[in-house]
This record gives structure tokens, C-alpha cells and sequence, in this order.
């Protein structure tokens, strides 16, 4: 540990003040957070909560449902970000489905999908755009990419996410946010600064490794401290105020804002984004004239209120027992970036 | 030969099985003990001797750094040396999947002769079958060794003592790593290549420096944190791991990052981690140090007799976790 490392470790753990709640947004923050045991350095007097930033937790039962018909019903090939593969639906996980022949393939980026669609013109290629602004660039591409080349055997399933709504959703559930820095890497920090300024909402802009972790937390206490609205970016490394212009003129030029369902969170308004209409051939929910489908998720699981930093994974009555990692009930199991998920295998 | 690809016919047992084993097989193993006869008749070894025997099916069939005909001998022989058995004789029997191309089959022979001289192996033994098309991936190989125990070790799973050092013999993860890059369905270019590699001189330097060698693993599939808890199970203690001190490539960092995973349970085919009494330590890494296939050997960890079957990881902030329990298929996550 460097003289800098420690420094932010000893403002964390020497806080003695009021009680804080502090919500790390993103999931990757989740994921290192427990890797790091990062809790255990808290005082009492500071709770740190997962909330709804871990893409593969919030999307709803309904988009495996709609995903697994495509797979078995249209015979479509499901190319999509791993960890979503064992997501339960009302019925069954793309695992399932695959079980019972589908085609599911774990892609790394939807440009891959598009090279496997043009590779094989004989096949349906779909590719689970889920995800917020780190990933929503790329499927864009991809459409671009598919319609310049003429394929027309590739579709998205959207499902994709911003956070600005649901940053408003969230108001009032933590004294302060650290605000995930790959998205901040986008958008940019207009959305942060004007939720500070307006609306008293304080965060900060937190990086991943475990010394970005503690400044960031250690800035958050310091400035709590103070009683003042704030909002900081402790990521200048990689995020800059005006964001990523390139990624953000692409998702307008392909997708539109839509009202989006969030697990836990139920339907924000304008929280998601859609195909725009000149883009409607490769939405797979026009293609294959898909139904509104309502997944029905467990009754038992209470990855809603998980979500929202109102329970702990401990306090729901599956977790650890019918819920696992192995055999996941609820999608905050299923992604190492999920609070069930991280809570099971690091405590 | 003029076909350049294998057909049924030279699964079919007659004089085209005969020109593929004499032409390819025969060709590369060539040595006094292989002959045509039903089964190979061998020397008795003076002591104990191990035995193991394992299947590759590894796809792409060629990857940077190897080829399943160098993993299937690299994989029968360290899984003697862990025994801390000199690997003698191994037998080898192939599934061919017609259409195989036959200067690949000639390249898996060649690297499998180049492992096993490297070693001093002898191949003894072997069998070919030819699958139709679809019916297998490419080539699978078995390799079935033997191999004579040195008099003074005595080693197993179940072996680890509490204040034992947990020692890693260099950088991990680098095949599985590979293997994913080759499979290519993540568009990540990286010049990683495997660490595939026969462990028998690695295992033997050991002995020159103590015969007190509690557990030797070979930590193929699932990697080094599988194996902690294998053995953490089987000798009922608790490890304690810790993060920094593990050696990772900076490349297999940077796929990892990207995609997600943890290189502790990437697979490696060049590496052990052995647990032995800390006084030797110091001693074990510093011989290791020397060696073609150890040069990052370092310590990882310590034995407890606390937290039995369970492996807790010192993190770089000081703190202690849980190191997860390895899951089953890696799934790369979203973002």
C-alpha cells in the first residue's frame, strides 16, 4: 500500500461523525468493493449500499422471456454479453434454452455478432443489447455496421439503459452517490453537476482499482463532512467533463430515448433507448412481431428491494440457500457485479 | 501417402490405417519399446511406481505457445511429476475426425516426440480411430503414463500442514488466457501464449533442495484457485492467499480486465503450486528461480489451521475476504 493508499485508508477509518450512507452505483464498483472487503475498513457510523448499476441485475424477467422465445420459438441465434446467459426468466435462463437447442453464443462485443451474422448468411443472428452508456455505443455501431454492409439476418433486442432518470429515482436513498466512472466516461459530468447544483443531490466520480476506490470514499467522507452539496470527479484519468462527443453522437444518430422496466425499480420514464424508426428493421421485437410479454419473477426473491439499497442480500429468504451463484433465483446472483452475488462469495 | 486429409479408411484397420500410423506415428515415436505387437512389453521399475491418465479435446487444436499434441504429453507427464513420479512410458490414442488435415496430425505427432524426448518419455504405445464428420471436434487425444516414484518423495492432496508456504511456480493463468484469445469469439487481439509445459525437471530441482514436499498440483483446469480449495478441503486447513504476491502477466491482466475474469481461475498447463513446511521456502523459490519453467516462482500464501476448506484472500488494502469458490463455465460480464 502506497503513502496515498494510506492516507485515504486512515481519513475512512478514523471517521467518527454523523451517520453516512453512501451508494456505489455501478456494479463493477460492487464487485471490487467486496473483492477488496473494502467494508470491513467502514466505521459503523458509514453504510455503504449497492444500488442498480449492474446492467445484468436490472433487466427484466420479461427480456429473457422474450430472448428465450426468439432462441426457440424463431430459431434465432442469441449472441450475448456472458453473465446474462444464466439469468432466470418466467420460465428458464438462456441456459435453458440452450439446453433444449437453442444457439446462445457469449459474445465480447455486438460487433462480433455482426461478423457472425455476415459470416453466416443462412442464420438469424440477434444480438441482447442490454447495458447503459458504456455499452449502447457499440450495439449502435453495430446496427450502422449491419445496414451499411446490407445484412439482413441481424437484429437487436434492446433493453438498453441510461442513468440520468434513474439517478432521479434514486434522490434521497443515500447522502451521497459515487458515480460510475466508465458511464461518467461517456456522458460526460453535465447530468452530475446539475443534480448537485439544482436539485443539492452530492456524489463523486469514482475509477476501479483499489486506489481509486479509497480516494474516492475518502473524498466523500471529507466533503460530507462539510455539510455542502458537492460533486467531484476523482476520475480525471479517464473521464472528462464534456465526455465521449463520438460515442454520445452515435446513440442519437441510431436509438432514442424510450420508458424503460427496471428490475426493482420498476418502469422510469425515458430511461431507456430504442431503435429509431429508421433503424426499425433490425429491432428484433418488429422482425419477428414479438408479443408484450410480463415476465413473472420468483415471488420469493427480493433482488427489487436489493436493488434498491432497502434490504440486504442476507435478509432475503432465499439468498444463500435455494438462491446461489450455481442456482441463482434472482439476477443479482447471477453477475459478479450482482450485491447477492458478491455478498455470497466474499462474506 | 498423396490424400491430405484423414478418411474413415485409415480408422478401418487395413493398409491405410497401417501407411497413417507408419508414416505419422511411427515416424515421430519412433523408440525399441514401440512395436507392432498387441501391447508394449516394458522393464519392471526398481520402486513405486504412478500411473494417470487423462483426454484433451482442447479447441482451437493449435494456440500460441502449443498444440493439443504437446498438452496431451505435457498433461499426463506433470500429473506424474505432482506424484513426484520421473515420467517412463506413455501411451497415446487418438480420435480423428475425418477431414482432420494430415500435416496437422503430422505437426501434433512432432511436438508431442519434441515434449516427450524433452522429458525422456517414451511413447510405448498407441491407437487411432477415425470418427465421420461431426462427430468429433478436430482431434481428440488420451495419453496414459507411468512413471517411477523417486524413493524419497511422498506427496498428495491431503498432505497440507498448517504453517506450510504455498508456493506458485510462476505467472498464471497464460493458457487459459491464450485459449479464449484463440477461440477468437471476443475480437481481443493479445500476443499471450500458453504456458503449456513439461514439469518433470521443475518437480525434480525440488527434491534437490528438500525431500519435505507436502502437496505438488498441477493447476490446469479452473487454475490456481481451484486448486487452493481442493486442498484446502482435502487437508482440512484453511490458506490464506495473498493478492499481490501471486504473479500474473501483465498481458493476461489486461484480457482479464476487459473481460472480466479473474486470472486465479484461468487454467494453466505449466504450473504448480506446491505446499511445503515454510523453513524451505526461501530455498524452494530461490532453486525454482532457476529453472526454464519457473523463473516467477514465488510465494503466494500460508497453511492455517483455522477457516478449514475455505481460502482467504489479504487484499492489497490490508483487508481479508473470502477468495470466491471457483463456479463452473467463465462467463465474461457486461461492462
Amino acid at each position: 500500500m502506497n503513502n496515498s493508499m494510506r492516507a485515504a485508508r486512515d481519513i475512512i477509518t478514523s471517521y467518527s461523525g454523523k451517520p453516512l450512507r453512501i451508494m456505489e452505483v455501478c456494479g463493477t464498483h460492487t464487485h471490487e468493493i467486496f473483492r477488496l472487503g473494502l467494508r470491513k475498513l467502514l466505521p459503523e457510523q458509514i453504510d455503504l449500499i449497492s444500488g442498480p448499476g449492474c446492467p445484468v441485475c436490472v433487466t427484466s424477467v420479461g427480456y429473457i422471456d422474450e430472448a428465450c422465445r426468439l432462441a426457440l420459438q424463431n430459431g434465432c441465434v442469441i449472441c450475448t454479453f456472458g453473465d446474462l446467459i444464466r439469468v432466470p426468466g418466467t420460465e428458464m435462463s438462456l441456459a435453458g434454452a440452450r439446453a433444449e437447442g437453442a444457439e446462445v453464443k457469449p459474445v465480447y462485443s455486438p460487433l462480433d455478432a455482426v461478423e457472425l451474422a455476415a459470416k453466416n448468411p443462412e442464420k438469424q443472428v440477434v444480438f441482447l443489447a442490454v447495458g447503459f452508456e458504456t455499452t449502447t455505443p457499440s450495439a449502435c455501431l453495430a446496427v450502422k455496421q449491419a445496414k451499411e454492409a446490407g445484412l439482413q439476418n441481424f437484429s437487436l433486442l434492446t433493453a438498453n439503459k441510461t442513468m440520468p432518470n434513474a439517478y432521479q429515482a434514486l434522490v434521497g436513498s443515500a447522502d451521497a452517490f459515487l458515480y460510475p466512472g466508465h458511464v461518467n466516461a461517456i456522458t460526460g459530468n453535465a447530468v452530475c453537476r446539475e443534480l448537485c447544483e439544482k436539485q443539492s443531490v452530492s456524489g463523486v466520480v469514482a475509477g476501479f482499482t483499489a486506489s481509486e476506490l479509497l480516494t474516492a470514499l475518502a473524498v466523500t467522507i471529507r466533503l460530507l463532512e462539510k455539510g455542502e452539496p458537492f460533486f467531484r470527479n476523482c476520475y480525471p484519468r479517464v473521464v472528462k467533463d464534456e465526455g465521449n462527443p463520438a460515442a454520445l453522437q452515435i446513440m442519437q444518430d441510431v436509438m432514442e430515448p424510450c420508458d424503460s422496466e427496471w428490475r426493482g425499480l420498476g418502469l422510469i420514464p425515458q430511461s431507456g433507448m430504442k431503435l429509431r424508426e429508421e433503424y426499425a428493421d433490425y429491432d428484433a421485437r418488429m422482425k419477428y412481431h414479438l408479443p408484450v410479454i410480463t415476465g413473472k419473477p420468483n415471488p420469493a426473491c427480493r433482488c427489487g428491494e436489493v436493488l434498491q439499497g432497502k434490504c440486504k442480500p442476507s435478509d432475503c429468504k432465499v439468498f444463500g440457500k435455494v438462491c446461489t451463484p450455481l442456482h441463482p433465483v434472482g439476477a443479482c446472483m447471477v453477475s459478479d457485479e450482482g450485491a447477492c452475488s458478491a455478498y455470497y462469495q466474499y462474506t | 501417402m498423396n490424400e491430405k486429409t484423414v478418411t474413415l479408411a485409415h480408422g478401418a484397420g487395413g493398409t491405410q490405417t497401417n501407411e497413417l500410423i507408419g508414416s505419422v506415428f511411427k515416424a515421430h515415436f519412433a523408440n525399441p519399446l514401440f512395436t507392432g505387437d498387441d501391447a508394449a512389453v516394458l522393464p519392471q521399475p526398481g520402486g513405486r511406481i504412478a500411473m494417470s491418465t487423462d483426454g484433451f479435446i482442447v479447441s482451437p487444436w493449435k494456440f500460441n505457445g502449443g498444440n493439443i499434441g504437446k498438452l496431451a504429453v505435457c498433461g499426463t507427464v506433470n500429473d506424474l511429476s505432482c506424484m513426484g513420479a520421473k515420467p517412463l512410458y506413455l501411451t497415446s490414442a487418438f480420435v480423428i475426425e475425418e477431414g482432420f488435415p494430415l500435416d496437422a496430425l503430422e505437426e501434433i505427432a512432432a511436438a508431442m516426440e519434441k515434449t516427450a524426448a524433452e522429458v525422456g518419455v517414451r511413447i510405448v504405445a498407441g491407437d487411432t480411430k477415425v470418427a465421420g464428420k461431426g462427430q468429433c471436434d478436430g482431434i481428440f487425444i488420451n495419453t496414459t503414463g507411468v512413471g517411477e516414484i523417486l524413493p524419497q518423495a511422498n506427496t498428495s492432496g491431503t498432505f497440507a500442514k498448517p504453517g506450510d508456504a504455498v508456493i506458485a511456480t510462476g505467472d498464471i493463468g497464460r493458457h487459459g488466457c491464450t485459449i479464449l484469445i484463440a477461440r477468437n469469439d471476443f475480437g481481443i487481439e493479445s500476443d499471450v501464449d500458453s504456458d503449456c509445459a513439461p514439469l518433470w525437471g521443475t518437480v525434480e530441482s525440488l527434491f534437490r533442495v528438500t525431500d519435505d514436499i507436502h502437496v505438488i498440483r498441477d493447476a490446469t483446469r479452473g487454475g490456481v484457485g481451484t486448486v487452493l480449495y481442493e486442498i484446502a478441503e482435502q487437508s482440512q486447513v484453511g490458506i490464506r492467499l495473498n493478492a499481490e504476491s501471486v504473479p500474473v502477466d501483465p498481458r493476461v491482466k489486461g484480457v482479464c480486465g476487459m473481460l472480466g475474469l479473474d486470472p486465479l481461475y484461468l487454467a494453466c498447463e505449466g504450473r504448480l503450486v506446491i505446499f511445503a513446511p515454510q523453513e524451505h521456502a526461501e530455498a524452494l523459490v530461490a532453486e525454482l528461480k532457476k529453472g526454464r519453467y519457473s523463473a516467477n516462482a514465488a510465494v503466494i500464501g500460508t497453511v492455517t489451521a483455522e477457516n478449514s476448506g475455505k481460502v482467504i484472500l489479504e487484499t492489497e488494502i490490508g483487508t481479508q475476504t473470502y477468495l470466491p469458490q471457483p463456479k463452473g463455465e467463465l462467463l465474461p460480464r457486461i461492462c
